[in-house]
């Protein structure tokens, strides 16, 4: 088998002596492998590179990426390259089928090369079937309801317009035609069956009919042996206006199968060709698939889709179906539509334009190579180009269609305008912040112990070692033993609620020890002056509730040193007003409320 | 052979153990979902702050409260304003209708929101926006807000109800377990109806009851093992709880001093305000007082003073409330909100009265977080729409109620069919009248 092939073809070039005007560049597949050479000739559909070693490989055209096949049809018009199998330098050193066969085996073991997997054999049922079309999508067999069914829509966006883009529907009045959003899913919908790309079914290459290829704007363009099919602003010459508009009996009536086009259909594709049989905008890139120059702006088609197909879609891919079960994609995110990379995933959105930092996009890929959460988790970290496009892509707006300016990565962020000023004092760190720092943040087993007596025990904050103490459950059942559990917590206790038990003075007594204590509600408890004796030692104290107490003059006299104090309430104990009005006059600045 | 064989993909002991954590209770998941979290997401999260208030009673004008009469007056526009003269307030700055004087004296402690908006112009929906923040659909029913407090915000007192619904009926959970849904209390005064233990009933027998039932339940409940159904039982075992708690007094306004009845006078929302006072005390999350009679189509002057001032009106309550919380040291942890589902035509119609205006109203937050003395926005001059700041929807003031309770306004609850719902929709909390 291997010495028939070897028989077909082995020519042994110096690339030296392929004095064609063609250069050696990189060519490239939709799947991102790439191949550096130059073409040194075609035969049909068929163009024939040669790589650095002087090797020829036989490559349909149908399977380089789309501007490598503008560039070659555009070469070939050009007659930079010559029709048929060139003709072997004799100026070469001849090669034995032994070293060849040797190299062969090496560029079949070898399967890291994405470049080498390009069989440098000329037989063209090997190359089509390493080289394949894209798989068609994933067929969506989701359950009926499923979140995922759904279509979604980014923020700002119309549903409709949304609706119009994914189903290709019909432009809005007065929209000029655009080939990619309207032209081509009728063409998709209705032609595709037939006029497809060449794709390979089990080991056969399957062709168009009529050699006629209606995915992509330059086939539409290009047409078959008999012609274009479409003529700009010329609607009789235009085949493909004139086959749909047959009557259904006719032989050359298209779709021959599946109804005709509805009229609305037709209208599109005539007023289409009437426009001009424009290309869609921003739809040809010569750097698709790879990264763009500096000076180009980032788009999101040519550039990002192309990359995270490579490297994200594996886990964030479409859901499918696989063994009756949906596969759903990791995290919940998908990026494999514009829509779903700008919509995030549950835990919010992933790309924030304009502001790199923000975007958790940007920075899971810029993590440390050994750090747990970089993205892609397997393989090599994304190259350096490739985080910066992704970079400028973000700062460039991470629109759809590319912007209209390329944007500097290494620009200076904009100082971030501040939303709402809320205070200018928040800036400065809150009693009960700096206070937190003091201490350590409780442990889950501290706060179950101290909640062993019916207290609630709380932090105030996530993550904040203060604790809200309180006894609101059964209050009348707890009695000064319950504050013994708080021993562990003493230095995390910020407020303390003991109002309504049936605690004594020993209660409050014993909260003195509480140094970071700055709220304290004792209202409705039996306590009395006695209590309050040890409270100056509570430096932070800011409130004290002692409406509903047994307080009276003598007690609140203590409270008189207490400066710092913000609120006091004494509403219903047994202070009387000469005894506020006392405590008012050492305490100007301290909110003391007595009464109605 | 074959040992080895069987050995090549084997799993350590270890590894098996943490697979299977990962697989079973999430705990790979966690720090890897937690690194998506956005940093302004964060900001939102709970806990992300202390909360500065605790409570919230909210007071609601059903039938949607004249703006311009109440909390929203143009001094100086005769013609929309009819014969209501305004008068100044304990803030700088501040006006209020000469209708609301005493409520005038508390405006240091409380803001008003002057360009709430709404999108529905009939009171059922308007309502229903209001307490939900989602558009009345007939596939779902929402949980209310005060639901929502529930469900997030955790109990404090665990024997009575976290959210309680005085006077008007809704304020069900929704779609979130029942036990969230409000605890409706039809008319202040008699308190929480049909909650004492029968008299002929001593305990043991009554012991005997419950567990015949919980037998009877056992095996419908260990068939279906769902929240609803844990969440009825749970509902039985709060009732018994709250039967036998002394908490129960909460409810019993009864036992308040007269003077306490005198202050908050004796219609049914000033009893209704002083038993939301009651149950703030005993630590309720969230109360809803709601007052009707302010659908003034006609004759609005004289029906809209009479639902402000004298003893039928809100004033007294209202001021009644503040002072009661702040003299208690309890104003500062509690949020008091008085809003309406929309507010009524600057327009005086042809009976002197005034139709829903959906397009601007007001909302008055005094208490707990709440920067005291602050109006927000402004009005055109006629009142008609929000001329200066934005407009504020229902989403968004129920937004702001909740960042100030310290809730996770992006916390996802679904509903059966799996849909997503937040407790405030997409509410942007209002900072500017947040201390």
């Amino acid at each position: 088998m291997i010495g028939k092939k070897l028989g077909l073809y082995i020519f042994l070039v110096f690339s030296l002596c392929a004095a064609q005007a063609e250069d050696f560049r990189i060519y490239r597949t939709p799947q991102g492998q790439s191949f550096n050479g130059k073409a040194v000739g075609y035969e049909g559909q068929t163009i024939i590179l040669a790589d650095e070693g002087g090797s020829f490989v036989k490559i349909p055209l149908s399977s380089l990426s789309r501007d490598d096949q503008v560039y070659l049809v555009e070469s070939v018009k050009a007659k930079r390259i010559p029709q048929g199998m060139p003709k072997s330098q004799s100026s070469g050193t001849s090669v034995n089928s032994a070293s060849e066969l040797s190299r062969m085996d090496q560029n079949r073991s070898s399967t890291d090369n994405a470049a080498r997997s390009i069989s440098p054999n000329g037989v063209e049922l090997e190359s089509t079937e390493k080289i394949r079309r894209p798989k068609p999508p994933k067929k969506e067999l989701l359950r009926v309801g499923s979140f995922f069914a759904h279509l979604p829509v980014p923020l700002g966006v119309s549903p409709d317009e949304a609706m119009a883009k994914a189903k290709g529907a019909k432009p809005k009045p007065g929209e000029l035609i655009d080939f990619d959003r309207h032209v081509l899913p009728i063409l998709e919908q209705k032609c595709n069956d037939c006029h497809h790309a060449p794709f390979d079914r089990s080991g056969r290459l399957v062709n168009p009919k009529a050699s006629l290829r209606f995915d992509t704007y330059e086939q539409v363009m290009k047409g078959n042996l008999d012609g274009p099919v479409v003529v700009a602003n010329d609607l009789d010459n235009s085949n493909l206006y004139t086959v749909i508009n047959l009557p259904e009996d006719d032989d050359m009536f298209m779709p021959p199968k599946g109804g005709a086009l509805d009229t609305d259909q037709i209208d599109i594709i005539k007023r289409w060709i009437t426009e001009g049989a424009k290309p869609s905008k921003s739809s040809v890139s010569p750097t698709t698939g790879g990264v763009p120059n500096a000076n180009e702006p980032v788009s999101f088609n040519h550039h990002i889709l192309p990359l995270f197909e490579q490297r994200c879609m594996e886990c964030h891919g479409a859901p499918y179906v696989k063994n009756s079960r949906t596969i759903k994609p990791k995290a919940g995110l998908r990026l494999d539509t514009y829509e779903w990379v700008l919509k995030g995933n549950l835990d919010g959105t992933i790309v924030t334009p304009g502001d790199h930092f923000e975007s958790t996009l940007f920075s899971v890929i810029t993590l440390d190579e050994d750090d747990p959460e970089i993205m892609p988790p397997k393989g090599d970290p994304l190259s350096e180009e490739q985080v910066t496009m992704i970079k400028r892509w973000i700062l460039e707006g991470a629109g759809e269609q590319p912007a209209a300016v390329a944007a500097d990565p290494n620009a200076v962020p904009k100082p971030k305008e501040t939303k709402v000023v809320l205070n200018q004092v928040q800036n400065q760190p809150t009693l009960l912040e700096s206070l937190a720092r003091r201490a350590k943040i409780p442990s889950r087993t501290q706060i179950a112990g101290a909640e062993k007596t019916g207290a609630l025990v709380r932090q105030l904050s996530e993550r904040n070692s203060l604790v809200r103490a309180e006894f609101s459950s059964f209050a009348s059942e707890i009695d000064d033993s319950a504050l013994s559990a708080f021993g562990g917590i003493k230095n995390n206790i910020s407020h303390l609620d003991v109002s309504r038990t049936r605690i004594t003075d020993k209660t409050i007594l014993g909260a003195s020890s509480y140094p970071n204590l700055t709220w304290l509600s004792a209202r409705n408890t039996m306590v009395t002056d006695n209590g309050l004796k040890t409270l100056p030692s509570l430096q932070f104290l800011r409130y004290i509730n002692l409406s509903g107490t047994k307080v009276s003059d003598k007690g609140i006299m203590t409270l008189a040193t207490m400066t710092d104090l913000e609120e006091i309430y004494l509403w219903n104990s047994e202070v009387s007003e000469k005894g506020v009005e006392m405590l008012r006059k050492s305490l100007p600045k301290t909110k003391i409320i007595a009464g109605l | 052979m074959n040992m080895s064989i069987n050995n090549i993909d084997e799993l350590g002991r270890r590894e098996f153990i943490a697979n299977a954590a990962k697989a079973c209770l999430g705990v790979g998941l966690m720090p890897m979902a937690g690194s998506y979290i956005h940093n302004s997401v964060k900001a939102l999260t709970p806990g992300a702050r202390p909360a500065k208030a605790r409570h919230v009673i909210y007071l609601n004008m059903g039938g949607a409260m004249s703006h311009l009469d109440t909390f929203g007056p143009k001094p100086n526009n005769p013609d929309i304003q009819g014969p209501v003269k305004s008068i100044p307030t304990s803030a700088d700055g501040v006006i209020l209708s000469e209708y609301l004087p005493l409520t005038a004296k508390h405006m240091h402690n409380a803001a008003i929101i002057k360009t709430m908006v709404t999108s529905q112009g009939a009171h059922e929906q308007a309502s229903y926006l209001m307490h939900t923040s989602y558009l009345k659909r007939g596939t779902i029913v929402h949980p209310t807000f005060g639901s929502w407090v529930s469900k997030l915000s955790g109990t404090i007192n665990r024997t009575i109800p976290r959210n309680v619904k005085i006077g008007g009926g809704g304020g069900g959970a929704g779609f979130l377990e029942a036990e969230h849904g409000a605890l409706p209390i039809g008319d202040p005064k008699s308190g929480l109806a049909n909650s004492k233990m029968a008299s002929y009933l001593d305990d043991s027998k009554f012991g005997n009851r419950l567990a015949m039932a919980e037998k009877l339940n056992t095996n419908f409940s260990t068939q279906y093992q769902q929240k609803q159904v844990r969440a009825y039982s749970k509902l039985y075992e709060d009732a018994v709880k709250l039967m036998k708690s002394e908490d129960l007094n909460a409810f019993d306004i009864s036992q308040e001093p007269q003077m306490m009845h005198d202050l908050y006078g004796t219609s049914n929302f000033g009893q209704g305000c002083l038993l939301a006072r009651r149950l703030i005390e005993n630590k309720v999350r969230y109360v809803e007082v709601t007052r009707g009679g302010w659908d003034t189509h006609d004759n609005n002057f004289e029906a809209v003073s009479m639902n402000c001032g004298g003893e039928n009106g809100i004033d007294q309550p209202l001021n009644a409330l503040l002072l009661d919380l702040e003299m208690r040291g309890l104003l500062k942890e509690t949020l008091v909100v008085l809003t309406s589902e929309f507010g009524r035509t600057p327009n005086i119609n042809g009976r002197d009265g005034r139709d829903h205006w959906p397009y601007c109203f007001t909302a008055f937050l005094a208490g707990g977080g709440i920067k005291g003395g602050t109006t927000y926005g402004e009005t055109d001059d006629q009142g008609r729409t929000p001329a200066e700041g934005k407009p504020i929807k229902p989403e968004d003031l129920n937004a702001t109620i909740a960042y100030n309770l310290g809730l996770p306004l992006n916390d996802v609850q679904y509903s059966p069919s799996g849909r997503p719902f937040t407790l405030a929709h997409n509410g942007e909390p209002l900072m500017d009248i947040l201390a």
